[in-house]
């Protein structure tokens, strides 16, 4: 009994330092931006100078025409991008694991876009996308068609950002997917098949249940990394022509560093936050309410 | 720094030295004395191959050592503000874009050179570029007079007009002078893809402001009325704007690729090093890339010329360059040594170097020396003319988000999401809240009909 209790009381205590450590490096960098977002910051050789100006930054943040198109580009990136990532990633992973021999080297091959580093990413897609000489125009002319402004036209820049997200990041829920199908019981499969199910039965039936947690595991992970995403937009387009694939990331390094205004970032990066959180929850929610709809059945 | 190539470079100076005659005879080297090792953070930009070499042979000369920090252009502001904020800067220079200067003079980041040697005065003939190099704190602006010698330049960057001369003469075509001109030759020698009539930046952001404000300075426009007075009323809604805007646009959709929204300076050299562009407008530090036979299918092809003007105008140049300066937070040791390396680096043999080496020097009677003839600096002349129509802009502490703005919507009107009018309208009514937020006498002007 005392023992148990001694344990206890140590387990307790033994998680402090962890937790200390996670306070300091995560949560006080947030919370620092509550009072940044309140004032306007002026760095100097002098000091660091700080005006409470809350109704300032709120005004900047409710002004803020970028912002607005900002924040549309960015729901529209993240969830055409990880749609179409989960679902190729999904049938990818299906493929592989179905394959009697090779399995291994598919799997290796698949997963170098994410090994890759973003510039040399963006500088190839940059590349591919050329108007001139670039491989998807020449594709393009070859069955009879003009020319696209992949990344110079507005009605196609950010789904050509799109698709470098999904060719970067596929292979990350492949990976996560072809796992899990690895594990799946063989005897409910087996029972399937003795049952007669076709494959789409197999697939919608059997398979997509059984993978559920794998999937939203993937598509949170993969949702707040679209959310984030920075380095190859700003290397393909910058965000332009006009705002067409403006990001929040890009807008807040814009208003952070290059217009060097502290306070405002602060507020603008409180209000990202927000928005991420308010769609991962209103994800989260749908799924449970879809979940619960199919156990009801 | 490599020995052997020093000691090339080095012995192949002294040559080259002796054949220059009386010009560098006049000037030599400054001997600057025994320093110690110093840093500077210095951007992987087009010109900065000839600085490597300029440095090399400072070492070789003095045997003083130099630490260079090369950092592409997106890295530089960064690391500079990281530099000046520390308790002690690792760098003794840094090299900073003239549009950020306002930040680093107004936050009093950096040491006046005469608080490190009172007797420092830059050379005559050291060209100032509208004096971004002095800070007058009491006006908040960059002003010699009653201001402070904060820096120099290290390149002074200004547009030039690049146009194939072999095509030109073959076409029996004289160099533009005139948009007009400009807008001729291209429907002359366009022949796309395989070759474009002109081509200048259009990328969101500092490329499109930067690269448009030739038009805007040639057409007789402005941001704003008179910011050296203290007035900043909002004048980039002016009809000479729009005509600016207008001007720009037309040559962009009739003679440039079809992605103009999205070009930006790598394109266009690419684009005239490969042949594949009659004209250009960019910075003259582009020029190396051209004769260069490693990047370069033009070699000695390409000929400079001032900016082209609107009729019956001045051609409008617009400056961007670099500034040399010395943090406040280095040990005043090393900020002698910074300053020793500075006076080396502005003497007319230095300088030379330094344009032989490929980099664009800063001192006047190197353009007007026996180089200018020579057909490897057949830009000189070009660069030398266009001074006198050079002009700053966003000379102010919130250039930088005037210049998001009017990079957006200008980028806006370029891609058709927007009328050139409606563009400026917008950017003039955003231009004014900015101000008014710093506090600073402003309005605007009345909107021009959308």
């Amino acid at each position: 009994m005392k023992d148990d209790f001694l344990n206890r009381t140590f387990r307790h205590w033994s998680m402090w330092p962890c937790l200390a450590f996670l306070l300091v490096l995560s949560v006080y960098p947030v919370l620092q931006l509550v009072p940044m977002a309140l004032s306007t910051i002026k760095i100097t050789g002098e000091g660091t100078f700080w005006t409470y100006s809350p109704r300032r930054n709120l005004d900047l943040l409710l002004g803020d025409a970028v912002l607005r198109d900002a924040v549309v580009n960015t729901l529209v990136f993240v969830v055409l991008s990880v749609a179409i990532e989960m679902v190729l990633g999904f049938f990818a992973a299906l493929f592989i694991a179905c394959m009697p021999r090779g399995r291994n080297f598919a799997r290796t091959v698949m997963i170098l876009p994410i090994l890759l580093p973003a510039v040399a990413i963006g500088s190839m897609w940059k590349l591919m996308f050329n108007y001139d000489f670039g491989l998807f125009n020449q594709m393009v002319g070859v069955i009879g068609l003009d020319p696209i402004n992949w990344l110079g036209d507005t009605r196609w820049a950010l789904l050509s950002v799109v698709i470098v997200d999904v060719w970067h990041w596929t292979p990350f829920v492949f990976l996560i997917l072809f796992a899990s199908i690895e594990t799946l019981p063989q005897d409910v499969l087996e029972a399937g098949r003795v049952d007669g199910a076709t494959a789409w039965q197999m697939i919608s039936l059997i398979i997509l249940p059984l993978l559920g947690p794998a999937l939203a595991v993937a598509a949170l992970f993969r949702a707040i990394v679209a959310f984030k995403a920075f380095d190859q937009v700003y290397l393909l387009t910058s965000g332009g022509p006009g705002t067409s694939t403006e990001l929040l990331s890009l807008h807040l390094n814009r208003v952070f560093f290059e217009q060097n205004q502290l306070g405002y970032g602060a507020m603008l990066s409180l209000t990202i936050i927000a928005v991420i959180v308010a769609t991962l929850a209103v994800g989260k929610w749908s799924a449970s309410q879809i979940e619960r709809k199919r156990m009801g059945q | 720094m490599k020995f052997q190539f020093a000691t090339a470079f080095a012995a192949a100076s002294a040559l080259a030295f002796a054949a220059a005659g009386p010009a560098a005879a006049q000037a030599p080297f400054a001997d600057v004395g025994k320093h110690p090792e110093i840093s500077i953070l210095i951007n992987s930009s087009p010109w900065f191959s000839g600085f490597e070499k300029a440095v090399d042979l400072y070492e070789k000369q003095t045997g003083n050592k130099v630490k260079l920090d090369v950092t592409p252009y997106g890295g530089m502001l960064e690391k500079a503000r990281n530099a000046v904020r520390a308790a002690n800067s690792p760098y003794d220079i840094l090299n900073l874009d003239a549009l950020w200067t306002i930040e680093f003079y107004e936050g009093s980041f950096l040491k006046p050179f005469a608080e490190i040697d009172q007797g420092f005065a830059l050379p005559a003939g050291v060209l100032t570029f509208e004096d971004s190099n002095y800070w007058n704190a009491q006006r908040r602006w960059r002003t010699r007079d009653g201001g402070q010698l904060m820096g120099y330049s290290p390149n002074g960057n200004i547009h030039v007009l690049y146009y194939r001369d072999d095509l030109l003469k073959q076409a029996g075509l004289q160099p533009p002078k005139t948009w007009d001109d400009v807008s001729a030759i291209c429907q002359k020698l366009k022949n796309p893809p395989g070759m474009y009539g002109f081509v200048t930046r259009g990328e969101k952001g500092n490329p499109i402001r930067y690269d448009w404000t030739p038009f805007l300075q040639g057409a007789g426009g402005s941001i704003v009325k008179a910011p050296q007075d203290g007035d900043y009323t909002v004048t980039i809604n002016s009809p000479q704007a729009k005509q600016a805007l207008d001007k720009y646009i037309e040559l962009q959709k009739n003679c440039a690729p079809p992605n103009v929204g999205v070009i930006g300076q790598g394109d266009v050299i690419q684009l005239l090093a490969t042949g594949r562009a009659a004209q250009g407008l960019a910075v003259i530090a582009a020029w190396s890339t051209f004769d260069d036979r490693q990047k370069s299918a033009v070699v000695g092809k390409i000929n400079t010329a001032v900016v082209p003007a609107f009729a019956g105008r001045n051609p409008g140049v617009a400056i961007g360059n670099w500034v040399f300066a010395v943090p406040k937070n280095v040990s005043a040791e090393r900020q002698r040594g910074a300053l020793a390396f500075s006076r080396w680096f502005l003497t007319a043999g230095a300088q030379r170097a330094y344009a032989e080496a490929g980099g664009i020097p800063v001192r006047s009677d190197t353009f007007a020396s026996d180089l200018a003839a020579k057909p490897e600096f057949r830009w000189m002349k070009a660069y030398l003319d266009s001074q006198q129509f050079a002009r700053q802009e966003l000379g102010y502490a919130e250039g930088a988000q005037v210049e998001a703005v009017l990079g957006l919507r200008l980028n806006q009107a370029l891609i058709g999401e927007m009328s050139s009018a409606r563009a400026l309208n917008t950017a003039a009514r955003e231009i004014e809240e900015i101000f008014q937020r710093g506090g600073r006498r402003t309005g605007k002007l009345d909107a021009l009909p959308e």
